[in-house]
């Protein structure tokens, strides 16, 4: 760093003592000599650069990357085709799959590019019973290259890749032709879970639905996984497993309930054996788990189609367990009958995916949906069921 | 009755010597260091409470922590109560506490004691109130000094500043702690002689005739002043001492202030006050090594990845997590040295991710310390006043302690008394020396 204000003050000293003239012009020289080598490796590597050299090489790394993760979901009981050469490095297409699933082990899927997506905010249909016999279904939407962990409340686990999962057509969507992975007596579908970068995390949290929490460290969680089995996750006989969450020492773990409580801490201090979290109401239950890294705020949607937002700063982690919770409804609201369907953290650029109860799936820009602060067309008679984010992948044009 | 050492505790460097056939002999306490006759005043303890002193210490420090592993783990260290609206909270308080530390190193421990606020520190486990961490050092420095020697010690006499303090209470509190240390390191015997005169009573034995004398002793916590009559050790006498709390390690402060906080960002960042805040902390040796947390990792880390100035961010990040903050405040050190002898030096140090390269001048260095120049003319020319004498009445300007050595203090002192009468005693042993003249007359 040399201004001009020190060039004057080393002329001073030379004037002051003639004799440091030399010295400094030694220093000069040195430094000027030692700068004009780095110049010439900054160069280099700019040339490298330019030549798409370090492109190719980042891109090699980043195709080795990939097969590893392959490797690792074979592992994993997924049906990955493995490349039988070196992967090739042209960028894979995304596509966008929008997975419905519901306790009997239904599983619609939807494939969609990210052009088809934005044309139009009513994407598909469910024909027929949405709710069937009364079971729920929920939303989840990935991309085409994802593996995805069907977990059931006895514990099993089954692992298909998305992109395997039959299509479903957009037009005549419906339970009738949906994919089956047959629940076993007295099973339930619990949950379906993107596992793809489980392999990027330390540690994976399974919840129950009554705000039961178990930390597992990732090797453990992977033998687990190997038996297909990875524990109900549970101690009330009432209660049922609600999901897993991945996450690292330093995320910032969150469980959002129904009635609108929600309860955070640091991953790393959760428990290792099941324990209660968070105290719920008698008919309140966990809607929505998640961590919350580098996003900068947490989406919640309610069942008549409100967004309310929140800054990720706004949550008070808890210093200890079977607390009551942070309160993101006023105790009028919720005396009104306003529930919390599901809740995300959410990034500018974000989408969102809504069930509605007529089986109408429909597709927002987040920052849309942010600015007008509710879901245009949820009417009274329809509520929202489920609802899911994701990040629209970049088109290769 | 056991032997009598002098033992010079300075802020930078000390020393042990002892008077025996008529001559001082200055114990070589360092083989390791260049000059052997003196020891660095540093103490490392490490994570089994084992104490190591001087050049072992900074070698081992260097070994055990240079670019090691950190691991950050959360500890309850308390909690605080507070009331909000109408209702009272329990909150506990964790920090992060750094599980792979290997030891602790401290430095500038006679500093501590003109200080009001510092009582101690937390090493691992074990709380060392400031008394703990000075007799760590004096017990190691004795047990040197026993092997050198092959005999055992049994008392000492310690040097101390004129003012420890400009506050009396203060004061009398440095010197009891001092003393309480050096009983705790295991001397049985502890008198107390001020630092120059210790330097007088050295400069005395080169002397055929009574001469008064001015000790001008400056070292790296102190300067401390004495106009003495010397030459007869029958009528010696003190005609006025002064002192001031500026010397080496203020300098290095304000070379760090004026010429390399711009080289961690100073000036670029403007609306951050967490990361001005880690950029201002540099210059406090003791605050430094503190701020290695998860947060200002991440504070850090968050302002280069957005871009903000990240090339000299990354300096900082790399001056409190690679552990470089002593070898940083040694470079400033040595080139301050430097410029004793020329007229420029380049402040340089390269590591990961940090490269300084400051040229300094020594018309630089005297302009970032005009201020305290200014204060130590005028607490020189007070000493005179009050001894009644002129500066034509002093014979000879004695400098002694490594910041003597600075040539605009000495182009002060022949400005004022004469070059002809400004002499150069041993800078780094004289008081040492005299405090073993001291001992040997005490005993």
């Amino acid at each position: 760093m040399i201004s001009p204000d020190k060039i004057d003050e080393w002329i001073h000293e030379v004037e002051e003592r003639p004799s440091s003239a030399e010295l400094i012009i030694h220093y000069i020289a040195n430094r000027l000599s030692e700068l004009a080598s780095r110049e010439e490796e900054l160069a280099a590597q700019n040339i490298e650069l330019l030549s798409g050299r370090k492109v190719e090489e980042y891109k090699s790394r980043i195709a080795s990357l990939e097969y590893q993760l392959a490797l690792l979901k074979r592992q994993l009981g997924g049906e990955v085709i493995l490349p039988t050469e070196a992967p090739v490095t042209t960028p894979i297409q995304e596509t966008i799959n929008i997975v419905i699933c519901n306790p009997s082990g239904r599983v619609l899927r939807l494939e969609m590019t990210p052009a088809e997506l934005a044309s139009s905010p009513t994407m598909a249909r469910i024909i027929g019973e949405v709710c069937l016999e009364g079971a729920q279904p929920t939303v989840l939407v990935t991309t085409s290259q994802e593996e995805l962990l069907l977990i059931f409340d006895s514990g099993r686990t089954v692992a298909h890749p998305a992109s395997q999962l039959p299509l479903s057509n957009a037009d005549s969507l419906g339970w009738e032709g949906a994919f089956l992975e047959e629940p076993r007596i007295k099973e339930e579908l619990a949950a379906i879970q993107p596992i793809a970068k489980m392999p990027l995390y330390e540690m994976c949290i399974q919840t129950s639905r009554r705000g039961y929490v178990k930390k597992i460290k990732m090797p453990v969680f992977t033998s687990h996984l190997a038996e297909d089995y990875i524990g109900t996750g549970v101690k009330l006989p009432a209660d049922k497993t609600c999901g897993l969450t991945f996450a690292n020492t330093g995320s910032l773990f969150v469980m959002v309930s129904q009635e609108g409580y929600i309860f955070s801490m640091q991953a790393e201090r959760l428990p290792t054996a099941i324990e209660e979290v968070i105290r719920l109401g008698i008919t309140d239950h966990i809607v929505a788990t998640f961590t919350v890294n580098r996003e900068p705020s947490i989406l919640f949607i309610t069942q008549n189609g409100k967004a309310v937002h929140r800054d990720a700063s706004w949550l008070e982690p808890a210093n200890s367990f079977k607390s009551k919770g942070q309160a993101i409804l006023s105790k009028e609201r919720r005396e009104a009958g306003i529930r919390i369907v599901g809740a995300a953290p959410v990034d500018d650029p974000d989408w969102g995916v809504f069930l509605l109860e007529d089986g109408s799936l429909n597709a927002y820009k987040l920052e849309d949906l942010l600015a007008t602060g509710s879901l245009p067309v949820v009417q009274p008679s329809a509520s929202i069921l489920s609802f899911s984010t994701f990040h629209m992948p970049e088109t290769n044009e | 009755m056991g032997l009598k050492v002098g033992i010079d505790f300075g802020t930078s460097n000390s020393g042990v010597a002892i008077y025996r056939d008529g001559k001082v002999h200055i114990l070589p306490i360092d083989s390791k260091n260049v000059v052997p006759e003196v020891v660095k005043t540093i103490l490392y303890i490490t994570r089994d409470y084992k104490h190591f002193i001087g050049q072992q210490a900074v070698e081992i420090y260097f070994k055990q922590n240079i670019n090691r592993q950190r691991r950050f783990v959360q500890k309850w260290s308390g909690e605080i109560d507070y009331t909000g609206s109408d209702m009272h909270y329990v909150r506990d308080i964790y920090v992060y506490v750094d599980e792979l530390q290997p030891g602790r190193l401290l430095q500038y421990i006679k500093t501590a004691l003109r200080s009001e606020k510092y009582q101690g520190t937390q090493v691992f486990e074990r709380y060392y109130s400031l008394t703990d961490i000075i007799s760590g050092y004096l017990q190691a420095l004795k047990q040197r000094a026993e092997t050198l020697l092959e005999e055992e010690i049994s008392g000492a006499t310690l040097g101390r500043p004129v003012k420890f303090s400009q506050d009396s209470d203060q004061d009398l509190k440095a010197q009891n702690t001092l003393l309480q240390a050096a009983m705790d390191a295991g001397f049985k015997q502890v008198e107390f002689e001020l630092e120059p005169v210790a330097a007088a009573l050295y400069y005395e034995l080169s002397l055929s005739q009574p001469q008064n004398v001015l000790i001008f002793d400056f070292g790296g916590g102190t300067l401390d002043l004495t106009i003495m009559r010397l030459g007869d050790p029958n009528h010696r006498e003190v005609y006025a001492s002064g002192g001031i709390s500026i010397a080496g390690s203020d300098f290095d402060r304000a070379i760090i202030q004026k010429r390399m906080l711009a080289h961690f960002g100073k000036g670029v960042i403007q609306n951050d006050p967490d990361i001005q805040k880690l950029i201002h902390t540099i210059p406090d040796w003791a605050a430094l090594p503190e701020l290695s947390t998860p947060r200002a990792k991440a504070e850090l880390e968050g302002a280069v990845h957005a871009g903000v100035t990240p090339v000299r961010l990354k300096a900082l990040e790399s001056l409190i997590f690679n552990d470089l903050a002593f070898s940083f405040y040694n470079m400033v050190e040595a080139t301050k040295i430097t410029l004793s002898s020329l007229g420029a030096a380049v402040a340089r140090m390269k590591e990961k991710d940090l490269d300084i390269w400051e040229l300094y001048t020594r018309s630089q260095f005297e302009k970032d310390i005009q201020e305290y120049r200014d204060q130590i003319e005028q607490m020189l020319m007070d000493t005179v006043r009050a001894s009644g004498l002129e500066p034509g009445e002093i014979d000879a300007v004695v400098k002694t302690g490594g910041s003597s050595n600075i040539p605009v203090f000495s182009d002060m002192l022949a400005r004022i008394f004469g070059e002809d009468k400004v002499k150069a005693s041993d800078i780094f042993n004289s008081v040492t020396g005299g405090l073993a003249i001291k001992a040997y007359q005490n005993s």
